[in-house]
C-alpha cells in the first residue's frame, strides 16, 4: 500500500504513467544472443562497484613508501606507494584481495563479452541501417574498454605490468614524426616518469569510465528508440518486434543474468588467483621476468609484435622502427576497418534500406567468410602472444613455434574464411537446416558460381509489404472499454498478442496496420476462445489481468486529472 | 479497486524459488560471518557467489515459470520521418529570425569558438615536461658519461675481477641506479670467439651492453651461458654477444648499443662515454 | 636404465591444466594444488640397497657414468669431462635426478634421483678423486627473506620468472620451475650454473646472499603465497585469459541461452 501511494505521488507530479505503461510493454525478442551485450553491461557495473571500493585503498603515487604488513618477503622494503598500497590491499585489507581479483576478472570478462556481442552483431548484420550509429558507439566502447583495461593493469606498478607499459611506450615512440612527443605528452617525461601513475589513475577511474558511462547510455537510448532487431520468423516483419515484454518477463530475466554475472565474477575472484602482484614484485627499470604477457585483450598486439619480422627502414635519415607496423598500423587498421564496415558493406552491396530483420550468418557468405577469417587471424595473434608459455608447456623450441605461427597467421585465416564462405553458400543453396545435415551435393553446389541470385535476395528489390499469406489475419476485439488486437496464423496455429491495450478501435487498427502491413483485419465480437490451458497460457491470462489492473489504475488517474483540468488535453498518440 | 487474485503457480515452483532466495540469504550471511571472523579470500568469494547464484537461479525460475514468455508483438514505426514533420521542423529552424540565417554573424561566431577551442588546447602542453629536456634529446642521452663508475644494483662499484667468466652482472651508472634508460650488463667472453669487434670495445673479453631491447625496450636479461647469447623475455629477440650483440632471431632489428668502459686508476670500471647508440626501442629521430 | 628417460608429468604443467580444468568444473578449483607436492630431496633413497662402502663409488661410476664421461672422467664424445666440475655440480646433477640419463639430449629434466644419498656421496667423492677442484657442496643456513626476494628479482627472475614457475629459452632449453628444489640444490645451482645458467661465484653473490636466496626460493613453493586461490600454475595472463574465455562462453553464454528460451522449449 505504501508503494502504491508512493507511485501515485510521483505520478501525480511527473505524469509518468503514459510513458511507463509504454516502456513496461516494450517487447524484447526471445533469443539468447540478444543478452550477450547485457553480460558486458553487467560486467561493467561490477567493475564500477568493485573499482570504487579499490580506490579507497589504492595510492596512485610513485613516491617511495615502506611496506609494512603481513606479506613477509616485502615487509620493510621500500617500493612505490602504488605498489605498496596494492600489496597492502591484497594482504592486509580484509576482503581487499577478493574485491581486487573480482575487479580484474570482471575486466577480462567485460572485454570478452563485448567481443562476443560484437561478433553476433557483425554476423547477423545488425549494424545495417538504421543502426550504424550504434555500431560506431559500440566500437568506440571496445576501444575505451581496451584502454581502461590497460591503464588498470599498469597502475599497480608491479614488474609484469611495468614491462607491459614499457612495450606500449616503445610502440608509441615508433610513430613517425610525433612518437616521442606523444610519449612525453602522456607520461610527462621519459619512461618511467613520476607523473606516470597519477595520470594512469585519473584516466582509469575518471576519464575513460565517464566516457564509457556516457556511451553506454547513448547505446541503450538508441536501442530503446530504434527498438530491437529480430531474426526472421512467422509473424515477424520489418515493422514489428515479436517477443516478451520488458515487464515482467525481461525484468526478471535481466536481473537473473545480472546476478549470474556477479555470481561467476565473485566465484572467480575468490577461487582463482589473478595477477598476484606480491609475487611479481615491484617494477624496477632493469627488472625482467619470463614468461611476460599482457592481459588477453592486448595479447593480439603483443602477438603481432612477436610475429612481425625484424623489418625497419629509414626515410630521409629518420627511422621507422619495427614495432610501428604490428603495433600502430595493425591496431589502427583494425579499428578503422571496424568503424568503416557498415559503410563499406553498404557501398559494396548497394543496400541502403532499413533492416530490422536480421540475417542468419549463412545469408551473407562473403561477410561470414571475412568475419571468420579475421577472427582466425586475431586468434592466432593472441596464441602467438603466449608462444613462450605454449613452447614451455609443449616443450618445443620457441623459434620453431614462432615460424610456424608466422606461416599460420597468413594461411589459416584464408583457409577458415574460404571454408566458412563455402559452407555458408552450401547451407543457403541447399535445404540443410544445420551444418550437420549438409550433403556432398550441397557442397558441390557451393563451389559453383551462382547462375542467378537466389530468389528474394536481390539487393535492389524494392521494399514491399510482406506478401499476404492465406490463413493470416489480424483480429481486433473490444475488451471492456479498451481495444485489443492480435495476429493470428491459423495454419501455423500461431497467435501473437499486441503488447498493450488501445483506447480506441482506430488506435488498435493503426498499430496493427503498422506491425502487419497488408494483412486483413477482422473485428471479432469478443476475446478469442482461450487456448487449451497450459502453463504459458495461464500465465498470459494472469499477467493480462494484472496489466488490465494497471491500465485501469492509469485510466482512473487520467480521469481524475481530466476532472481537474477543464481544458482539452492532448493525448499522447500511441505510435 | 479490487485486484484479481494471484493465481497459484505450477506446483512446487514457488517453493523452489523461495528456497533459492533463502540460499542466497544464507550466502550473504556466510559472507558477513567470514568477514567478521577475519576474512578469507576463498570463503568470501564462495559465499558471495552462492548469494548471487541463489538470486540468479530464483529469478531465472521465476522469469521462466511464473510469468509469460514470448507471444507479444510491438509495432515498429520505422525511421523515415513524416515529410510534413520534417518540413515543419526545417521551417522552424530556418525562420527569418533564426540564428542560422545570419551567415556573417555565424562566421565570426565560428571564428570565436575555434579560437577558444585552440586556446583551450594550450594548457594541454603543460603535460609535456617543459622544465626538463626535450623528448628527442632525453631519449638520445643517458646518465652514462665519461668517468661515471659502473655499480651493481645495490650500488657497489665494480672491478674487472667482479665479472669473472660465465657470469652476467647488471650494471648501472653510479648515482642513477633507477634511471630508465641506463641499465646495462657486463659479461666476460673469450676474445678469440668474437666474430665482430664489440662496438664499445672490450677489456680482456669484458664487454658492456645496454640491457634494453632495441625492439620494444624490455630488459634483455636472459643470459644463455656458453652460447654467448642474450634473450629478451618479452618478444624473444636473441642477441649474439660474440657478434657485437647483433640480433639473430626474433623481432629486434638493431644490435644492442655497447658501452665503452675503462679501468680507472683506482681499479674500478668506469664509462668513457655514452652508449654507442640510443638505448631501447627505436624512434623517428634515432641517429 | 631406460626407465630413467620416462617423461614425468611436469608438476607446473599439471598444475596449470589442473587448475584450468578444475575451474571449468566449478568451485573445485579450491582443491586444485597450488604448488606441486614436495618431492624427494637429497636424502630420499630410491633403492632399497644398503649403503655402499667407499669403493662402491668407483663401481657405481663404472656402471652408470663411465660410458659417457670416461673411466677417469676425461669425457667422451657422448658426454663432457668431469674433471674440475666440483662436488656441488655432481651432487646437483645426481640429487635432482638429471644424471644419469639414458640417451643424449640437450637438457635433462628433473626426475626422482636414481641413487640414495649415500650412493651420491660416494659418487661425489669418486669424481672428486679425478682432481681439478671446483665448487664444494654449499652449506646452507636460514637467510633473510626480504633480501632474498630482492636478490631473486635481480638475478633469478629474468629466466625462472618472478613466480619461480620457469620459462622457455631458445632451442627447446628451459629454465626449470624451482618449486621442487631443496635449499642445497638451489645453492649448488647458483655456484655451478648447470646447463645454460650463468654462474654466480662468491664475488657476485656472497654465501650470506645465497642463503637469503635459498630461503626465498623455499618460500616461493609455499601454497600460502597463492592467497588468491587456484594459482593457474603462476603463469600469468595466458591461463587467466583462457579461464576468462571458458567462463564467458561456458557459463555466462550458457546462462544467457537458458534465460533466452521459453520454459517449455
Amino acid at each position: 500500500m505504501i508503494l502504491d501511494r508512493l507511485a501515485r505521488a510521483f505520478d501525480d507530479r511527473l505524469r509518468l504513467s503514459p510513458v511507463v505503461r509504454k516502456a513496461l510493454a516494450k517487447v524484447f525478442p526471445d533469443h539468447w544472443s540478444f543478452m550477450l551485450g547485457e553480460i558486458a553491461l553487467y560486467s561493467f557495473v561490477a567493475l564500477v562497484l568493485t573499482g570504487v571500493y579499490l580506490t579507497f585503498f589504492f595510492d596512485p603515487s610513485s613516491a617511495d613508501r615502506v611496506y609494512q604488513g603481513s606479506y613477509a618477503p616485502l615487509d620493510g622494503s621500500t617500493t612505490s606507494a602504488a605498489y605498496a598500497s596494492t600489496v597492502r590491499l591484497s594482504w592486509d585489507v580484509r576482503g581487499g584481495l577478493m574485491i581486487r581479483q573480482t575487479h580484474h576478472w570482471a575486466a577480462l570478462i567485460f572485454v570478452a563479452a563485448i567481443v562476443v556481442h560484437l561478433t553476433r552483431i557483425f554476423f547477423t548484420g545488425a549494424f545495417r541501417r538504421p543502426r550504424e550509429l550504434n555500431w560506431l558507439v559500440g566500437v568506440t566502447m571496445l576501444v575505451l574498454a581496451l584502454a581502461n583495461g590497460f591503464t588498470g593493469y599498469s597502475m599497480p606498478d608491479d614488474l609484469v605490468s611495468g614491462m607491459g607499459l614499457r612495450i606500449l611506450v616503445s610502440v608509441t615512440e615508433s610513430v613517425p614524426l610525433v612518437g616521442s612527443w606523444l610519449v612525453f605528452l602522456a607520461l610527462g617525461g621519459e619512461f618511467p616518469s613520476d607523473e606516470m601513475i597519477p595520470r594512469l589513475f585519473i584516466t582509469h577511474v575518471l576519464l575513460v569510465p565517464a566516457l564509457l558511462v556516457a556511451l553506454i547510455s547513448a547505446h541503450l537510448a538508441m536501442i530503446v528508440r530504434q527498438k530491437h532487431s529480430q531474426f526472421p520468423g512467422l509473424g515477424r516483419t520489418e515493422h514489428n518486434v515479436v517477443g516478451s515484454r520488458l515487464y515482467p518477463s525481461y525484468t526478471l530475466r535481466s536481473l537473473a543474468l545480472f546476478a549470474w554475472v556477479l555470481a561467476v565474477l565473485f566465484a572467480l575472484g575468490g577461487l582463482v588467483q589473478i595477477n598476484p602482484v606480491w609475487i611479481y614484485g615491484p617494477f624496477v627499470p632493469a627488472g625482467a621476468t619470463a614468461p611476460a604477457q599482457p592481459d588477453w585483450y592486448i595479447g593480439w598486439g603483443d602477438g603481432a609484435l612477436r610475429l612481425f619480422p625484424p623489418w625497419e627502414f629509414r626515410i630521409a635519415g629518420h627511422l621507422v622502427p619495427a614495432p610501428f607496423f604490428p603495433g600502430v598500423v595493425l591496431g589502427g587498421v583494425t579499428f578503422l576497418a571496424l568503424y568503416a564496415w557498415p559503410f563499406v558493406e553498404r557501398w559494396c552491396t548497394g543496400d541502403r534500406r532499413s533492416h530490422h530483420l536480421l540475417d542468419r550468418p549463412r545469408d551473407h557468405p562473403v561477410r561470414l567468410g571475412i568475419g571468420v577469417g579475421v577472427l582466425t587471424f586475431f586468434a592466432i595473434l593472441i596464441v602467438a602472444g603466449g608462444d613462450d608459455v605454449i613452447a614451455r608447456e609443449l616443450r618445443i623450441p620457441i623459434y620453431d613455434l614462432l615460424n610456424t605461427l608466422r606461416v599460420l597467421v597468413l594461411v589459416l585465416p584464408l583457409v577458415t574464411g574460404t571454408l566458412a564462405f563455402l559452407l555458408a553458400r552450401a547451407l543457403r543453396r541447399g535445404d540443410a537446416a544445420r551444418l550437420g545435415e549438409l550433403t556432398r551435393a550441397d557442397l558441390r553446389a557451393a563451389r559453383r558460381q551462382p547462375g542467378e541470385p537466389a530468389p528474394g535476395r536481390a539487393v535492389d528489390e524494392p521494399e514491399l509489404p510482406a506478401p499476404h499469406r492465406p490463413g493470416e489475419r489480424i483480429e481486433l476485439w473490444p475488451d471492456g472499454d479498451r481495444w485489443r488486437w492480435r495476429y493470428h496464423d491459423e495454419r501455423a496455429d500461431l497467435a501473437i498478442l499486441s503488447n498493450r491495450e488501445a483506447y480506441t478501435e482506430q488506435e488498435a487498427v493503426d498499430a496493427a496496420r503498422l506491425a502487419y502491413p497488408g494483412v486483413d483485419r477482422l473485428v471479432v465480437p469478443g476475446p478469442p476462445p482461450p487456448a487449451p490451458p497450459g502453463r504459458v497460457r495461464t500465465a498470459v491470462r494472469r499477467w493480462g489481468n494484472a496489466a488490465m489492473g494497471v491500465a485501469l489504475l492509469v485510466t482512473a488517474l487520467r480521469q481524475r486529472r481530466r476532472r481537474k483540468d477543464a481544458g482539452p488535453e492532448d493525448r499522447s498518440s500511441s505510435q | 479497486m479490487r485486484r484479481p487474485p494471484v493465481p497459484p503457480g505450477p506446483p512446487g515452483v514457488t517453493r523452489r524459488i523461495a528456497l533459492c532466495f533463502l540460499t542466497s540469504a544464507a550466502g550473504a550471511i556466510g559472507f558477513a560471518v567470514t568477514y567478521g571472523l577475519g576474512g578469507q579470500t576463498q570463503w568470501e568469494g564462495v559465499c558471495l557467489a552462492v548469494a548471487f547464484a541463489g538470486l540468479a537461479t530464483g529469478l531465472s525460475i521465476w522469469g521462466r515459470r511464473l510469468v509469460s514468455v514470448g507471444g507479444y508483438v510491438e509495432e515498429h514505426e520505422g525511421f523515415v520521418p513524416p515529410p510534413d514533420e520534417q518540413a515543419m521542423t526545417a521551417e522552424v529552424l530556418t525562420a527569418p529570425d533564426s540564428p542560422v540565417r545570419r551567415r556573417g554573424l555565424l562566421a565570426t561566431l565560428g571564428l570565436a569558438l575555434s579560437a577558444l577551442g585552440v586556446a583551450a588546447l594550450f594548457p594541454l602542453r603543460s603535460l609535456l615536461p617543459w622544465d626538463r629536456t626535450r623528448p628527442v634529446r632525453a631519449l638520445k642521452e643517458t646518465p652514462w658519461r665519461p668517468g661515471v663508475r659502473l655499480v651493481t644494483a645495490d650500488g657497489r662499484p665494480l672491478r674487472p675481477a667482479d665479472v669473472p667468466a660465465d657470469v652476467m652482472v647488471g650494471v648501472f651508472p653510479e648515482g642513477d641506479v633507477d634511471a630508465g634508460d641506463a641499465p646495462a650488463f657486463a659479461v666476460r667472453l673469450h676474445p678469440e670467439r668474437f666474430t665482430r669487434p664489440p662496438s664499445g670495445g672490450h677489456l680482456d673479453g669484458l664487454v658492456v651492453y645496454s640491457m634494453l631491447c632495441t625492439h620494444a625496450g624490455c630488459p634483455v636479461r636472459l643470459y644463455l651461458r656458453g652460447t654467448g647469447r642474450m634473450l629478451c623475455p618479452c618478444h624473444q629477440s636473441s642477441f649474439d654477444l660474440f657478434a657485437d650483440a647483433r640480433p639473430i632471431a626474433g623481432p629486434a632489428a638493431r644490435p644492442l648499443p655497447g658501452l665503452p668502459v675503462e679501468v680507472s686508476s683506482d681499479g674500478y670500471l668506469r664509462a668513457t662515454g655514452d652508449f654507442t647508440a640510443p638505448p631501447g626501442a627505436g624512434f623517428w629521430d634515432q641517429p | 636404465m631406460s626407465e630413467r628417460c620416462e617423461r614425468r608429468w611436469h608438476p607446473g604443467r599439471a598444475c596449470a591444466f589442473g587448475a584450468v580444468l578444475a575451474l571449468a568444473a566449478g568451485p573445485a578449483a579450491l582443491a586444485a594444488p597450488a604448488t606441486p607436492s614436495p618431492s624427494a630431496g637429497v636424502g630420499t633413497p630410491t633403492t632399497g640397497a644398503p649403503a655402499p662402502a667407499g669403493t662402491h663409488g668407483e663401481e657405481l661410476y663404472r656402471q652408470s657414468c663411465a660410458s659417457c664421461h670416461g673411466q677417469q672422467g676425461q669425457g667422451t664424445q657422448r658426454g663432457p669431462s668431469l674433471i674440475g666440475v666440483g662436488p656441488a655440480s655432481v651432487d646437483f646433477q645426481l640429487s635432482t635426478g638429471r644424471m644419469p640419463i639414458a640417451d643424449e639430449k640437450p637438457q635433462s629434466r628433473r626426475t626422482q634421483p636414481l641413487f640414495s644419498a649415500d650412493e651420491i656421496a660416494a659418487l661425489v667423492d669418486h669424481v672428486a678423486s679425478f682432481g681439478g677442484g671446483g665448487p664444494q657442496i654449499p652449506q646452507v643456513a636460514p637467510g633473510n627473506l626480504q633480501a632474498g626476494r630482492e636478490l631473486f628479482a635481480t638475478n633469478c627472475a629474468p629466466c625462472h620468472g618472478t613466480t619461480g614457475a620457469g620459462a622457455s629459452l631458445t632451442n627447446g632449453w628451459t629454465a626449470p620451475p624451482l618449486y621442487d628444489a631443496t635449499p642445497v640444490q638451489v645453492a649448488e645451482a647458483i655456484r655451478v650454473g648447470p646447463g645454460l645458467m650463468p654462474v654466480f661465484p662468491s664475488q657476485v653473490l656472497t654465501d650470506q646472499q645465497v642463503d637469503d636466496l635459498a630461503t626465498y626460493v623455499r618460500r616461493l613453493r609455499d601454497e600460502r603465497l597463492d592467497r588468491g586461490g587456484g594459482s593457474l600454475g603462476r603463469l600469468g595472463p595466458v591461463p587467466e585469459g583462457l579461464v576468462a574465455w571458458i567462463v564467458t562462453l561456458g557459463l555466462l553464454v550458457t546462462a544467457a541461452r537458458w534465460l533466452g528460451r521459453r520454459a517449455g522449449q
